[in-house]
């Protein structure tokens, strides 16, 4: 039995990102990840798994999202971290997938270069398994890779873990190798990650007018009123932030130096990646500080596509993250280390 | 103080007072972030837009039968007559 955040859909079952602009929204067709589960014969669990508003935590609150996962396993799209600290923070995991291997087809889009589906699950080993089920090309999502199936087995010989220097705190007891490696730019990513994001998702959240489904406001004279009250009711106190946000770093004023800058620091993020030194980088689940404070552990995954996987090691909280397609590796740390 | 009310406007949102206030300071905090990103170097480097570097596969153009009007229209909040019904505009 498995879990369906409430961002996927599932034919003529309500979706609501967990926004009122959503609230009567009934979706007309499946996601391609459900369409995976029902060729494998899993069974979909009747309730959300959920976090917070379209998926964006409280940006500067240090309170953990109300993650709620009512089965063993749940499918989520995790851009901020919230499911990964959560896995950590609780003795679960979460797998974050290498971008481009799972369909986003019936995905409630946030931001189309960040959106991808992980598992969240109480065991990597049975995680992986679920992964292997929704993994796979749908004609459907024009950003994937060609391979039709993926079957995840943990890598062969010993992983070598690289510590950036703040997350020196990290223990792994010996149980595997370190080495010390640099990350491009980690001081710049939770700016990069914001920028970009609220820029995509400001595009995205357009498509919520009040006229084609969800929400709308009532007493509205003509159609810009409309726009205005409905999405003003309709959407959240941190949905309203992003998307406002998203304007200005599109504007023409702030185009160049915020967003177009943080596409390029995106490109040297990329371009700088120690994997030739290790096999996965370790970061910590969590800092303590707040959302937006501590957004730049959950970005690295989702700004360079990488695989990663979070959960608890000897009672740490701990995010490995791999290079693209390297999933076993993932796995096979997890196995010495878990 | 940052003033949001342009950018307001071109999310097609109109903020109460006490939220825009709020919206104003959040975004006050990160634009001081956000300007320390022009103290690093990024001469010669190509903005990333996708971290794939595969094109969009396109599929062969043959039509196919996708969702009905009608079931497109049962979402909608207002429909008239097979249409989106909205406010009279003028």
């Amino acid at each position: 039995m498995v879990a369906l955040e409430n961002s996927i859909m599932v034919k003529d079952r309500p979706a609501t990102a967990g926004s009122k602009i959503l609230e009567n929204f009934v979706s007309p067709f499946s996601a391609g990840v459900v369409d995976k589960l029902a060729e494998s014969g899993i069974t979909i669990a009747d309730e959300r798994a959920s976090a917070c508003e379209f998926g964006i935590p409280n940006l500067f609150e240090k309170e953990d999202a109300d993650v709620r996962i009512p089965a063993d396993s749940a499918i989520c799209n995790d851009i901020f971290g919230v499911y990964r600290k959560h896995a950590a923070q609780s003795g679960h995991c979460y797998i974050h997938p290498t971008y481009g291997t799972v369909s986003r087809f019936g995905l409630i889009s946030l931001a189309a270069s960040m959106d991808q589906a992980g598992v969240f699950c109480k065991d990597a080993r049975e995680g992986f398994k679920l992964l292997s089920a929704i993994a796979g090309h749908d004609e459907r999502d024009g950003a994937m890779f060609p391979q039709k199936s993926y079957s995840y087995a943990p890598s062969a010989g010993a992983v070598k873990i690289g510590l950036p220097g703040f997350a020196h705190g990290l223990d792994f007891a010996g149980k595997l190798e370190t080495t010390a490696v640099t990350l491009p730019h980690f001081e710049a990513l939770k700016q990069v990650m914001y920028i970009l994001f609220s820029g995509e998702f400001s595009n995205n959240v357009s498509r919520y007018d009040g006229i084609k489904f969800g929400f709308r406001a009532e007493g509205c004279r003509g159609v810009n009123d409309l726009y205005l009250k409905t999405r003003t009711q309709g959407f959240g106190a941190q949905t309203k932030l992003a998307a406002v946000t998203g304007s200005m770093v599109l504007s023409q004023e702030k185009y160049a130096p915020y967003y177009e800058q943080a596409m390029k620091i995106r490109r040297a993020v990329k371009d700088g990646l120690p994997f030739d030194k290790c096999d996965v980088i370790a970061l910590p689940a969590t800092l303590g500080g707040t959302h937006y404070d501590d957004m730049a552990l959950y970005a690295l995954p989702v700004l360079a596509g990488l695989p990663c996987l979070a959960f608890s090691a000897g009672g740490q909280g701990v995010q490995l993250i791999a290079d693209i397609h390297n999933e076993q590796a993932l796995l096979a740390a997890w196995e010495v280390l878990a | 103080m940052l003033d949001i009310r342009s950018y307001e406007a071109m999310a097609k949102l109109d903020l109460p007072e006490q939220e825009r206030a709020w919206a104003a300071s959040g975004m006050n905090k990160l634009a001081k972030d956000f300007d320390a990103l022009q103290d690093i170097n990024t001469t010669g480097l190509e903005p990333l837009v996708s971290v794939l570097d595969i094109k969009n596969v396109l599929r062969e153009d043959v039509a196919v039968k996708t969702i009905s009007r009608a079931t497109l229209l049962a979402s909608a909040p207002e429909e008239y007559d097979g249409y989106f019904q909205v406010p009279k505009t003028l």
